[in-house]
């Protein structure tokens, strides 16, 4: 494998129902950077049916070139012919770097493409970076520069492990949702637009597609929710849970409380964390108007991040808080919806 | 020093025992079966006088000595532990500080009610983080011009719900120790059931004494009278401390009454229960246990009554209460699940009693300060 002929920085740019997914605007983003590291520029790679007019808006996010693989076999995502075709895609344009967005689909896409391709790839990163390896000279050993040095937690979130490719290529990522920021958006910004179709033999590894559910999940076990927004004694009564609902739905969380709002009758018991309910370690958890009794903290204190709400300053679950607010929930809560509704729709 | 109850006390036994057997034995089991509180129960005691026993006269009370209540509490849980422990919440953990500390309207309007039994009264220290730590305490109360305003909740509350007069304890402010360390200032107050801003929360499903009503109090801006401060502001962590020394004699006597009313309770029946031909009082193991059991009890019922004693005659009977409590409630426990064991199968059943006193007896190791704490108070006075 010859390194020097891959240049470049590729991103998987997404699309479902011909929509361009927010990770591919988060993906060129972070493409931008180390392009500008690398002293090169950023490719989007729209695989689809019908998805030509989609590069306008990659280009209005930074992108500086789209390869489209537009093909009817390429309708919805399946496996054998998306990877044919970005495996197709690398192979033609040699990439030095090829990012994918750690969804569903890019965790089935990325690992098949590696593997087809024979080439190093690091899942679920969260934070890339240009630079030397090894990161400090070892006697003995070639330092190689400009090297994709790419950061992942391992083992349940215990570990930070920075990982690299050295002597294949492309280097390869998927990079975890919602870490890179993507870049403002630039209207009318125009992209080198190629198109590239490596031909399409359905075989056996051809999935068929029978049924494709899209439902709004109501209710989510609280043990497998992400973002709890949990509610204490101080909501102050099962209507004004309207406030935890509604930012839960604004925030994409699901709502859960502490044993006094299922003693007062306002949620079912199901919905309890605590010693006495359920143990629960999501991403985030917001207490909303919950002391912080032991009975409850030893619930929820493996949460990744804990932001806390509520009147009283000297509360014990500010001791355990990531982040607090001490103030009125029915003033605070209403305005954190309001916001993360506009950060959410400038982001769409 | 002398071992013989005097004929006052006599009397006064043979009083509550009657009572005992025929008001509250035949309740016991449905008491304990539907978790409802004795209402009815609770009303005749009332009329009997046995809401304030120790009270004096002036003060709506039946003017008696701490060994008379002592005696009336340890009747009542022979039968019935639920009933036992009603009366020494009320009489020791409310009537006694109000008693002790209150001024003489607040004697007046509080005490006479509750000592006549007109009035049922409770105590609140303890919360979700401050249990045997008194000073985890975070129910904050704040002097508003003449009116003070409570915020916060108590957990496991004797009588809670049932009671009308409470004392509480709330943080009024910090101070530092000689290691200039922040300590909380607590002060105690009386709340009446019914101040807006005082409600209730949860019930405790209980194991055991499940008549008596343990609830959740809860304060959100509830404002009480400036006049409703027991005591000088400041001083509820002494206050909370020395009521509870003699609440210990109160639940000392409820698990010495459970022992005793177990052991009574296994004699009858070994005595009438037959295996391989004769009675299994007939069987050594069986005669040893009795004997072992009757003989802790009998221990555990002098250190019991010697704390009595301590409390009307002393000053200071910290040690002689935790002692009491310690020993009579560990062989409350023992002598309970021996009296299980010696009713065999019959024994696990609900149909008997024991079952029931076993579960009675377990609480009386945890409450008014855990048998652990009782160690410290002990220890902590011999090896000072």
């Amino acid at each position: 494998m010859n390194l020097e002929e891959y240049k470049g920085v590729f991103i998987f740019a997404q699309q479902v129902d011909n929509v361009v997914s927010g990770i591919a605007y988060e993906l060129i983003g972070k493409g931008k950077e180390l392009a500008k590291d690398l002293g090169t520029e950023v490719t989007a790679v729209l695989i689809g049916y019908n998805v030509k007019d989609l590069a306008d808006d990659l280009a209005a996010y930074g992108a500086d070139r789209v390869i489209v693989v537009d093909d009817p076999e390429l309708k919805e995502y399946r496996t054998e012919p998306y990877a044919h075709a970005l495996a197709s895609v690398i192979q033609k344009y040699k990439p030095e770097v090829m990012l994918v967005g750690a969804t569903a689909i890019g965790r089935d896409l990325g690992p098949r493409v590696s593997a087809r391709i024979h080439t190093g790839l690091t899942a679920d990163c969260t934070q890339l970076e240009i630079g030397d390896f090894p990161l400090n000279p070892v006697p003995g050993q070639e330092q190689k520069h400009n090297q994709l040095l790419m950061t992942r937690p391992a083992f349940g979130g215990n570990t930070i492990a920075t990982i690299a490719c050295p002597n294949f290529r492309p280097q390869m990522a998927t990079v975890r949702p919602g870490v890179m920021q993507k870049l403002p958006k630039v209207e009318g910004a125009k992209a080198v637009v190629e198109e590239f179709n490596p031909g399409f033999t359905p075989n056996r590894n051809y999935v068929e597609i029978l049924d494709i559910v899209k439902s709004v999940v109501d209710t989510v076990d609280i043990m497998d929710a992400k973002i709890l927004v949990s509610g204490g004694r101080g909501v102050g009564s099962a209507e004004n849970f309207k406030l935890l609902d509604d930012l839960a739905e604004a925030i994409g969380g699901t709502v859960s409380c502490s044993r006094a709002v299922v003693d007062a009758g306002w949620k079912p018991k199901d919905l309890q964390v605590g010693q006495t309910g359920k143990t629960v370690r999501p991403n985030v958890y917001f207490a909303i108007g919950i002391s912080g009794a032991i009975q409850h903290l030893a619930g929820m204190e493996e949460s990744d991040l804990i932001i806390a709400i509520n009147k009283d300053e000297s509360a014990p679950i500010f001791d355990v808080a990531d982040y607090g607010i001490v103030g009125d929930l029915n003033k605070i809560v209403p305005l954190l919806t309001q916001h993360i509704k506009e950060v959410k729709a400038q982001n769409k | 020093m002398d071992f013989t109850l005097s004929k006052e006390h006599e009397m006064a036994r043979s009083l509550f025992r009657e009572f005992a057997e025929k008001e509250v034995k035949p309740l016991a089991k449905e008491v304990d079966e539907t978790e409802t509180f004795p209402r009815a129960t609770v009303e005749k005691m009332a009329k009997n006088g046995f809401l304030g026993i120790p009270v004096p006269k002036e003060y709506g009370g039946q003017g008696c000595d701490p060994l008379t209540y002592v005696m009336c509490v340890e009747e009542l849980s022979k039968v019935c532990g639920t009933t036992g422990v009603i009366v020494s919440a009320h009489t020791s953990l409310c009537c006694d500080p109000i008693l002790t500390y209150g001024t003489e309207e607040q004697k007046q309007k509080y005490l006479v009610p509750l000592a006549k039994g007109e009035k049922l009264g409770a105590f609140g220290l303890t919360e979700p983080g401050a249990g045997t730590d008194a000073q985890g305490v975070q129910t904050k109360a704040v002097l508003d011009g003449d009116e003070w305003v409570l915020n916060g909740s108590k957990i496991f509350i004797t009588n809670g719900k049932e009671a009308d007069v409470y004392v509480i304890f709330a943080v009024t402010g910090v101070t530092e120790d000689k290691k200039g360390r922040k300590k909380k200032l607590f002060s105690a107050f009386i709340v009446e059931k019914g101040t807006p801003g005082f409600t209730f929360g949860t019930k405790e499903k209980k194991m055991g004494i499940r008549g008596s009503s343990t609830y959740e109090l809860i304060f959100t801006d509830c404002r009480i009278p400036k006049e409703n401060l027991l005591g000088p502001e400041g001083k509820g962590f002494s206050i909370a401390m020395h009521t509870l020394d003699g609440g210990r004699i109160g639940i000392a006597a409820q698990a010495l009454g459970l022992a005793e009313g177990a052991l009574e309770t296994t004699i009858a029946y070994v005595k009438e229960r037959k295996q391989f031909g004769r009675a299994i009082a007939a069987f050594q193991n069986t005669q040893f246990q009795i004997a072992d059991m009757a003989t802790k009890v009998e221990a555990a019922q002098l250190l019991v009554y010697k704390a009595a004693m301590a409390k009307a005659t002393q000053k200071v009977y910290s040690v002689e209460a935790a002692k009491a409590k310690l020993y009579a409630a560990e062989v409350a426990m023992e002598v309970t699940t021996k009296a299980v064991q010696l009713h065999g199968g019959y024994g696990y059943t609900r149909e008997y009693d024991v079952e029931r006193m076993m579960r009675d007896a377990k609480i009386t190791e945890i409450y008014e300060g855990t048998s652990e704490v009782q160690r410290m108070v002990i220890s902590g006075a011999l090896l000072k």
